[in-house]
């Protein structure tokens, strides 16, 4: 009964489809997940470190469709970076199906002051 | 049912939140409701001390048992609890300033309230608050992870109690400096929680300050700009310091910053506990080893699963429910107890001292091991 009320007011499963072009790999995206829990959970080795938005290891190239942002990525991501199109795996939601390129052997941002 | 259970089991803090409140709007000796509860975690903590858990658990499909939009809900719902908490409070600040006179009147029909306070019963009702405003920690730091429409929501939490600078300072330095000098909000050996309270809170505050400045040099702005989230941090805690002085004038300040200390002294607490004396070298990985757990059964339920640290800094986009016993380094105490340990430092320092030297010989890798025997040599331990 409790479920049944619940699940009322919960949308269906839903995803999206996320396509690493350089690696050849595609997944699936639920909708709400993280791009980078997604990955994970595939199997594929995507680099990490903090998993809360604030390291920029888990930073890709978006070529194609549309994010939605958890976090503002100016707090890690150059501006450079972010004219060119990159955003952080582990803070970001699908809304279409997206074509992101990866470098896998990239390693985390620092901030200048620490 | 299972479900149901495993999810009410978290509302500990919204029932007895409301129960607080109701004890300073009811009046006379109720004022105290939210301080003696408080008393009565410390005693469940430390009687079920043996008693252990391994979160909310997955049923037969590897599917969390916690229900997502339920306890998303209830702590969205937390900020106007913690908002009437402040306003009650407010209340009663205001007829103490104004001499209101005693009396019992019967709101609703049904529910008796003593008009006027003491000046004692107005410190009862302060500490109580505080000790109630001081949870909103829980749900501020879940929502800080969570992100979205939960972001905003907890800095609105941490800025009722002006600590709104928390939410990047935790994320931005503490998700990824912890136990090492580096991050503010972990306690080195031999600090007392005293001297951490005042160096913890200052030093995110500085974090965030310092992380603004950054920010707003490189996108070419004012650091005296509504972009500055050090800033806004502290606006969003003018309703709240404008409330006290309305209500009271000095003794609306001073029970303001009453209020503020005892809850900015639970969140700073908290972090003492999570991650005292531990060791990490600089860049390297971020382990289970790094935190504390505190999982007995009440800590765990009062506190919505926090005390999962070892998992969380991990896996910091997981929610609490999800968060799982990774075997991690454990005091064995809950929160209640390891708070009242804390509040006496030789009391604190001889326990712990014996449970980092665990952590030295069991868990700490070599090089680790080596910055610690250095550490305890400064800190009196070895
Ligand atoms: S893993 Fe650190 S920013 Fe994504």
């Amino acid at each position: 009964m409790f479920e049944n009320v619940l699940n009322f007011f919960i949308k269906k499963d839903k995803h999206f489809v996320a396509n690493v072009v350089n690696a050849n790999k595609t997944l699936k995206v639920r909708r709400g997940e993280k791009l980078l829990t997604a990955a994970l959970e595939n199997g594929i080795k995507w680099p990490h470190y903090c998993r809360v938005g604030s390291c920029g290891t888990c930073r890709c190239k978006l070529l194609e469709g549309k994010i939605r942002p958890l976090t503002d990525f100016g707090y890690v991501l150059g501006a450079e970076q972010l004219k060119e199109g990159y955003i952080l795996a582990c803070q970001s939601i699908l809304k279409s199906e997206i074509k992101v390129e990866l470098n896998f052997k990239q390693k985390r941002i620092r901030r200048t002051k620490i | 049912m299972k479900k149901f259970f495993i999810n009410i089991r978290y509302f500990i803090v919204p029932v007895l939140c409301s129960v607080t409140i109701l004890g300073l709007i009811v009046g006379g000796p109720f004022v105290w409701t939210g301080a003696v509860l408080f008393l009565v975690g410390i005693t469940i903590d430390t009687l079920v001390i043996k008693f252990h858990t391994k979160g909310a658990g997955v049923d037969e499909n590897g599917k969390s048992y916690g229900i997502k939009e339920l306890q998303n809900l209830v702590m969205y719902f937390m900020l106007p609890v913690f908002i009437i908490l402040q306003v009650a409070l407010a209340w009663r600040v205001y007829q103490y300033t104004n001499g209101a006179d005693f009396g019992l009147v019967t709101l609703f029909g049904w529910l008796p309230v003593q008009t006027g306070i003491t000046g004692l019963e107005l410190y009862g009702a302060t500490l109580s608050a505080g000790a109630f405003a001081g949870l909103g920690i829980i749900y501020g730091h879940e929502l800080s992870h969570t992100k979205d429409i939960g972001w905003p929501i907890s800095r609105l939490m941490m800025g009722l109690s002006g600590a709104a600078h928390f939410c990047y300072a935790h994320v931005y330095n503490h998700h990824l400096e912890l136990a090492h000098e580096n991050d503010p909000a972990t306690s080195p050996r031999g600090r007392s929680l005293y001297k951490h309270f005042w160096l913890s809170h200052m030093g995110q505050s500085k974090f965030s300050y310092d992380l603004e400045r950054e920010k707003l040099e490189k996108q070419g702005k004012s650091f005296f700009s509504l972009d500055n989230k050090w800033i806004t941090g502290y606006i969003i805690s003018l309703p709240t310091i404008i409330l006290f002085v309305w209500a009271g004038g000095i003794v609306g300040v001073a029970c303001m910053f009453f209020l503020w200390t005892v809850s900015n002294f639970e969140l700073e607490a908290l972090n003492y506990m999570e991650h005292f004396g531990l060791v990490r070298e600089k860049d390297k990985p971020i382990e289970h080893r790094h935190s504390w757990d505190n999982d007995t059964a009440f800590t765990s339920w009062f506190f919505i699963e926090i005390g999962r640290q070892c998992d969380h800094h991990v896996r910091g986009e997981t929610h609490f429910w999800e968060l799982e016993d990774v075997g991690g380094p454990n005091p064995g105490w809950g929160y209640f107890t390891g708070f009242t340990l804390a509040l006496v430092p030789p009391l604190w320092h001889a326990l712990i001292k014996k449970k980092l030297d665990h952590w030295d010989n069991t868990f700490a890798n070599d090089a680790e091991r080596e910055i610690a025997t250095k550490i305890n040599k400064q800190a009196s331990y070895a």
